[in-house]
């Protein structure tokens, strides 16, 4: 047996066993996630939140600062994307015609220069 | 002898190669988790999870819906959660509409009475002598929980949906509230000064976010019940400052209690404190 194989051997074990302890044991734990890493079924359900403060509130400006918690894209979009999955969950009508109400609402929504979004 | 050798050589190897093994999946390629939970959500992030539930919930009134969301964050009080943040949220000087949502599904988890929403805070009052002793949260929260790599590809869960309510709560009109008590309360363990006031409506149940206005000759205070939600939902409290006189009333009207300052309280063995008053204002 060559003089390097079980040292190589040895190598390949602890790098083995670390890997298994890294990503299975022990993994690394994300305790502080932010929005935008929330599944898809949670993101929709917050838009569906947005979307029936909005109704009664019919504060578009408002609406789109909440959305932005979701993440950087357009408040529209972030929309559209709840109300696909939405619909492809089959959503009941009323909860799918608030987030499509909301969703048309920001599209046509202009922000005012000079206001941020958080 | 060459056993030996051999075997320390082996284990030295391992123990460097588990460092290297670690090192890749801790460092370089950790595991990344993209379907997180709410529960998983930074502490702020929640504050923004929930006013989006309270203004869901002050908009639609289904309160079913409020709390199924509510339990995603992993509270274990909800509505203690709430009352907190709604104390942060009027710390932070964030809109009042908004911290009333918050106060409101707080107050509606607790069972108790949706309160009118109280007037805005005056930005040009004067500070008082004293101070109010409501900013110190005291609640306890849920440490930030953490989360485990799920298998993916399996069948997502989705909320179950809640029948709509028939029709949406209002706030309801507040009546003139009116004294009915004033104590003194000579108690060292308390505060010197300590003002505590309690609002309660006629059923005697205690009213949270209800506006108390306090006056004396050179400035005015505006203070709110439901901030420390550990002492009673309708309880708010203020230190007053020895030799100043204070009239206090409920925002929304009704029988002030004036002249109201520190007692001079004494201890068993002759010594003086200042000490504190209860006030107790009720709807009829």
């Amino acid at each position: 047996m060559p003089r390097w194989l079980p040292t190589l051997i040895a190598l390949a074990l602890g790098i083995t066993l670390g890997l298994v302890y890294g990503w299975v044991i022990n993994p690394v734990q994300y305790t502080d996630v932010t929005p935008d890493a929330l599944r898809i079924d949670y993101r929709t359900d917050y838009v569906l939140m947005v979307a029936e403060a909005y109704r009664a509130e019919q504060d578009p400006a408002l609406a789109a600062r909440r959305l932005a918690v979701l993440g950087s894209e357009p408040p529209a979009v972030i929309a559209g994307e709840a109300e696909s999955f939405a619909r492809q969950a089959g959503y009941p009508s009323d909860d799918l015609s608030l987030i499509q109400e909301l969703s048309v609402a920001l599209q046509t929504w202009q922000p005012i220069p000079g206001t941020s979004l958080p | 002898m060459r056993t030996r050798r051999f075997a320390w050589e082996w284990l030295i190897t391992l123990i460097l190669g588990f460092g290297l093994g670690l090192a890749y999946a801790w460092v370089f390629s950790p595991v990344k988790y993209v379907d997180a939970e709410p529960l998983a959500l930074r502490d702020n992030f929640k504050d923004h999870f929930r006013s989006a539930i309270a203004a869901a919930f002050a908009s639609n009134g289904d309160l079913e819906r409020a709390r199924a969301r509510l339990t995603l964050l992993g509270d274990p009080n909800p509505a203690q959660a709430l009352a907190a943040q709604a104390q942060r949220m009027l710390a932070a000087g964030e809109a009042f509409e908004a911290v009333q949502q918050v106060a409101m599904l707080a107050s509606t988890l607790q069972g108790g009475v949706v309160v009118n929403p109280p007037t805005a805070i005056p930005t040009d009052r004067q500070e008082p002598a004293g101070q109010s002793s409501a900013p110190s949260i005291s609640t306890t929260e849920a440490s930030s929980p953490t989360i485990q790599a799920e298998p993916t590809g399996t069948p997502i869960p989705l909320l179950t949906p809640t029948l709509r309510p028939t029709h949406t709560p209002t706030p309801t009109l507040g009546a003139p509230y009116q004294l009915v008590g004033q104590d003194t309360v000579c108690d060292p363990e308390l505060a010197e000064g300590l003002l505590q006031i309690v609002v309660i409506n006629a059923t005697r149940r205690q009213i949270p976010g209800a506006e108390i206005i306090l006056t004396w000759s050179s400035g005015e205070e505006h203070i709110f019940t439901g901030l420390k939600p550990e002492l009673g939902h309708g309880y708010a409290d203020y230190l007053m400052a020895p030799d100043v006189t204070y009239s206090i009333r409920m925002a929304d009207g009704g029988t002030p209690a004036s002249g109201i300052s520190p007692p001079t309280c004494t201890t068993t063995d002759d010594s003086t404190y200042l000490g504190g008053i209860r006030i107790t204002f009720q709807q009829p």
